[in-house]
């Protein structure tokens, strides 16, 4: 990954900057494809939860940010009528870094994924 | 530097060490450089090196005190603040769909500023979830790409009698 050789980059070029509306557009569609006729299962959904985080992480490694670390986040509940809140805050190069989220509900389930990148310097 | 000094720096403390130190000091200074007093060392007074090798200007033996446990990410310390600033905004509150905005938003950003504190070399990302217990259920899962020697993350589960609360905390190192 981030090789150890030093670049002095401290800035990553503008057209190799994390692009949230890229990274959006790929988990929308992984989500999309994997959960949309999904019922919750209390068995499978641990699973599922893992794995998806998985596969939009390895998608996210295609398109090839270099220099920039990834975080995942994917958040799968069961539909119930209940109240959810989530927030999150970062301590980051606000030039560098960015995130990207989106939310899907159906019946059953809802499930939020957030994609943080970090340029590593 | 003389050896004399060299082991007075090393904070020599054992009872051999000591009778070493005492030995070198009745042979007088310079005794390395004199062939006619040898002082014998006993076998087992090693010199060890510093994990991770030798730094510029540093002497076989000299330890690193400084630069302890600052390496990866330490969880435990994240967790305990985490803990306190989940408990110091929550606490004794029932869930309420008018308050849990300003909720996640005091939880997160007391986090933030804790961690700020410690002065670790680390950018962090803090999320918080707040659900409302009914009895569903909820499932978190997180995949990072990084520098596993270097960073890392912590998640923090916490609840009461009418709420849930998932906070992860992801640092990521600086260079």
């Amino acid at each position: 990954m981030v090789e150890e050789s030093d670049t002095y980059h401290i800035r990553p070029n503008h057209r190799l900057k994390f692009k949230p509306a890229v990274v959006k557009r790929y988990i929308h569609d992984i989500v999309r494809e994997r959960l949309s006729d999904m019922q919750y299962d209390p068995e499978t959904v641990a699973e599922l939860t893992r794995s998806l985080a998985e596969s939009i992480k390895d998608k996210v490694k295609t398109a090839e940010f270099d220099r920039y670390k990834i975080v995942v986040q994917v958040l799968i509940g069961e539909q119930r009528g209940q109240g959810v809140k989530m927030s999150a805050r970062c301590l980051w190069d606000a030039d560098t870094d960015n995130y990207a989220d989106d939310v899907f509900m159906n019946d059953s389930l809802f499930c939020v994924v957030t994609v943080f990148g970090s340029y590593y310097y | 530097m003389t050896f004399e000094k060299l082991l007075l720096f090393l904070r020599v403390t054992s009872r051999w060490q000591q009778r070493l130190l005492s030995a070198v000091r009745k042979s007088g200074p310079d005794w390395a450089f004199s062939p006619s007093k040898p002082v014998r060392l006993p076998v087992f007074f090693q010199f060890t090196e510093p994990k991770g090798g030798l730094k510029r200007g540093q002497l076989a033996g000299m330890e690193e005190y400084q630069n302890g446990s600052e390496g990866s990410f330490n969880s435990e310390e994240a967790e305990n603040v985490v803990k306190e600033g989940i408990e110091s905004v929550l606490g004794g509150d029932d869930y309420s769909q008018t308050h849990v905005n300003k909720w996640t938003a005091a939880v997160v950003e007391r986090c933030l500023t804790q961690l700020v504190k410690l002065n670790k070399p680390y950018k962090y990302i803090v999320t918080c979830s707040v659900m409302q217990k009914t009895g569903a259920g909820l499932h978190t899962a997180n995949s990072c790409y990084w520098d596993t020697s270097m960073d890392g993350s912590c998640t923090v589960r916490w609840e009461n009698r009418t709420m849930y609360c998932v906070v992860s905390v992801f640092a990521v190192c600086i260079a």
